[in-house]
């Protein structure tokens, strides 16, 4: 009708945008207030950051090697030299913490983008095209889902043997079902909104519909799942260290570490203090994180 | 709602037909000579062909399934490598040493995780809310193994008060028996006691917030009266699916915890199985742990359709 006519005449009528909102600075000040409204998540994030740094910078944090054994230094109480104190081979706790930091890292960080790369495209083809594909890949995630995640994962280590990559895998492997079902969901609701029915009018195809437009727009709840379920991971990975099933001596994985050290709880406790609170202040960390992510992506809570 | 039930109980079936497929499979993987893998390294040509003659090895995988599904149905899940014992008769000695300390598990999570979370929704946006919230958030990240160190640390090498490790059944020693897993429970009970106050303060809200709860305080009921007469029947109603989705968690738990407390029930039984190469054994486990699991959960969503009407019509499907 007359949307021509009024097209031209829009600009004119259009407020000026509020400069606060407009200018870089209006939009580090409103991010700014975000992060001071949620303060426990914002150090939860400073945290993360550290520990990336820590893994990164493992050679020039901990000089000492951690896998240098001295036997004139076995079970030594925490020093200046040895922060830390040092384990029942002479090795320098506080380099092994440090060190540590990456396999945590590697294998929270890289099981759950497994998990992402496998789960994401199976929950969306579910979540598109519904129908028997769906009913198939559903029964089959309710499959996957009825083992125990930590059980499966050990089943799984079982069949591969036990090593870094292999606890990884079967960590992965047992957070995908989550990602398929949450994919999925998200994107059954997606694909009915009114952008998606406008570029499939335009004639998009499957393909570019699932990519450009469905995608997208469910990717930062995935972001929001993931800082979750990286914790889960961190801790599945030193789990599976300390059962023998991850990570092997002499390499130095929290897990492995607190294997060792409840063999020596009475004469060197302090070999049980460190590694466990790495775990614990990464794994806190990324959930206070997350929790302020979710918050931050998903106005609705406010 | 018998439609429902029938539809329920139909994707349970499905479910454990691919569970068991997954796990048949799953032993199959293992490189090497099947027989070899189900019979241990040390058999000999004749124990071999035994286990070649049980298992079919010799006919084709479909076949091989399912004269397995049909021996697993009668409840003979092979042997084992190390003990030569039947796989069910192990299980179902172990077993019962973990549902104990699951079921301790569980109460002290309901115990702990209820009330506070009751008292976070109650009370929303108060210090106790901040506190309920943290300490569950902190329940959640604490790595349970570590816990379980540092209770010995302090209970046992420290204050000498509670036993570190071992276990005696209860029927011959239950004061013994309660020393020696009040530990092991309460280290399994935090990360459920964790997601259970979560769910409890976020369906509490939900509850407390809903018209009828506003009727009763307009008549002039007490907040006592509201809460614990009204709310919270209906708040907790699904918390109680998060606790049948949790028993998954509570046996992956228990391996964990029983091998720090040397508690010589189901979670360390599948440790030793894996450390010792005992596939069968290893295979019985997971099956039975898998199949529990889904049984489980079948079970709470059958008796929630009979307690909450509302399920029959909104769960038709997943």
């Amino acid at each position: 009708m007359s949307l021509d006519a009024s097209r031209g005449t829009v600009p004119a009528e259009i407020p000026a945008p509020a400069p606060a909102a407009a200018t870089p600075t209006g939009w580090v000040h409103r991010g700014w207030r975000r992060v001071v409204r949620r303060p426990a998540s914002a150090a939860g994030g400073v945290v993360v950051l550290v520990f990336v740094v820590m893994a990164i910078g493992a050679p020039w944090i901990a000089t000492t090697d951690p896998l240098h054994a001295d036997w004139s230094k076995i079970r030594k109480a925490p020093t200046r030299a040895n922060p830390f104190g040092t384990d029942d081979l002479g090795r320098d706790n506080f380099s092994r913490v440090v060190w540590g930091s990456r396999i945590s890292m590697q294998a929270g960080v890289f099981s759950i983008l497994l998990a992402m790369a496998v789960g994401v495209p199976i929950g969306l083809v579910a979540g598109y095209y519904r129908g028997a594909l769906d009913q198939l890949i559903m029964r089959l995630t309710d499959a996957w889902l009825a083992f125990p995640f930590l059980i499966l994962a050990i089943g799984l280590v079982t069949i591969m043997g036990p090593s870094l990559t292999n606890a990884t895998l079967a960590i992965g492997l047992g957070a995908t079902p989550t990602y398929v079902r949450l994919t999925r969901g998200l994107t059954l609701s997606a694909k009915e909104e009114d952008y998606v029915l406008a570029a499939r009018a335009l004639g998009a195809g499957d393909l570019r519909l699932m990519r450009r437009h469905v995608f997208p727009n469910i990717f930062s709840a995935l972001l929001v799942q993931a800082t979750v379920s990286i914790p889960t991971a961190i801790i599945a990975e030193a789990i599976l260290s300390f059962l023998g099933l991850g990570v092997q001596p002499p390499a130095p994985s929290w897990g492995t570490m607190l294997n060792t050290a409840q063999q020596f709880l009475e004469s060197a406790p302090w070999m049980a203090y460190w590694p466990g609170l790495a775990i614990f202040s990464l794994a806190l960390s990324f959930n206070l994180a997350g929790d302020g992510l979710r918050d931050l992506l998903d106005p609705r809570d406010y | 709602m018998f439609a429902f039930l029938l539809r329920r109980v139909f994707i349970s079936v499905v479910t454990l037909f691919l569970v068991s497929i997954v796990v048949f499979t799953g032993v199959r993987m293992i490189p090497g000579d099947p027989a070899r893998v189900m019979a241990g390294t040390d058999a000999d040509e004749a124990g071999l062909e035994e286990v070649r003659e049980k298992y079919g090895l010799k006919d084709p995988v479909p076949v091989q399934y399912l004269r397995w599904v049909r021996l697993a149905l009668g409840g003979d899940l092979g042997e084992s490598i190390r003990t030569r014992q039947s796989v069910a008769w192990t299980v179902a000695t172990k077993l019962p040493i973990t549902i104990q300390l699951a079921c301790f598990a569980v109460l002290i999570a309901v115990a702990i995780a209820i009330p506070a979370g009751v008292l976070a929704a109650v009370r929303r946006n108060t210090v106790w809310d901040l506190l309920a919230s943290g300490a569950s958030l902190c329940g959640l990240s604490v790595p349970n193994f570590w816990l379980g160190i540092m209770l010995i640390l302090l209970f046992s090498v420290r204050l000498g008060w509670l036993p570190a490790s071992g276990f005696v059944p209860f029927w011959d020693d239950p004061v013994g028996n309660l020393q020696r897993m009040i530990m092991p429970a309460f280290v399994l009970g935090t990360a459920l006691a964790a997601v259970l106050m979560r769910q409890t303060r976020n369906s509490m809200i939900e509850v407390l917030s809903a018209d009828y709860i506003r009727t009763a305080r307009a008549k002039g009921l007490a907040q006592r009266a509201v809460v614990f007469r009204h709310a919270i029947r209906n708040g907790l109603i699904p918390v109680v699916t998060i606790l049948g989705l949790q028993t998954g968690a509570l046996m992956g738990g228990a391996v964990v915890t029983e091998q720090i407390f040397v508690v010589p029930g189901f979670g360390r039984l599948i440790v030793e199985a894996v450390f010792t190469r005992d596939y069968p054994l290893v295979q019985g486990v997971v099956l039975i742990t898998a199949s529990a699991y889904v049984l489980i959960n079948l079970a709470v969503d059958v008796s929630y359709t009979f307690l909450n009407p509302r399920i029959r019509i909104r769960g038709s499907g997943r």
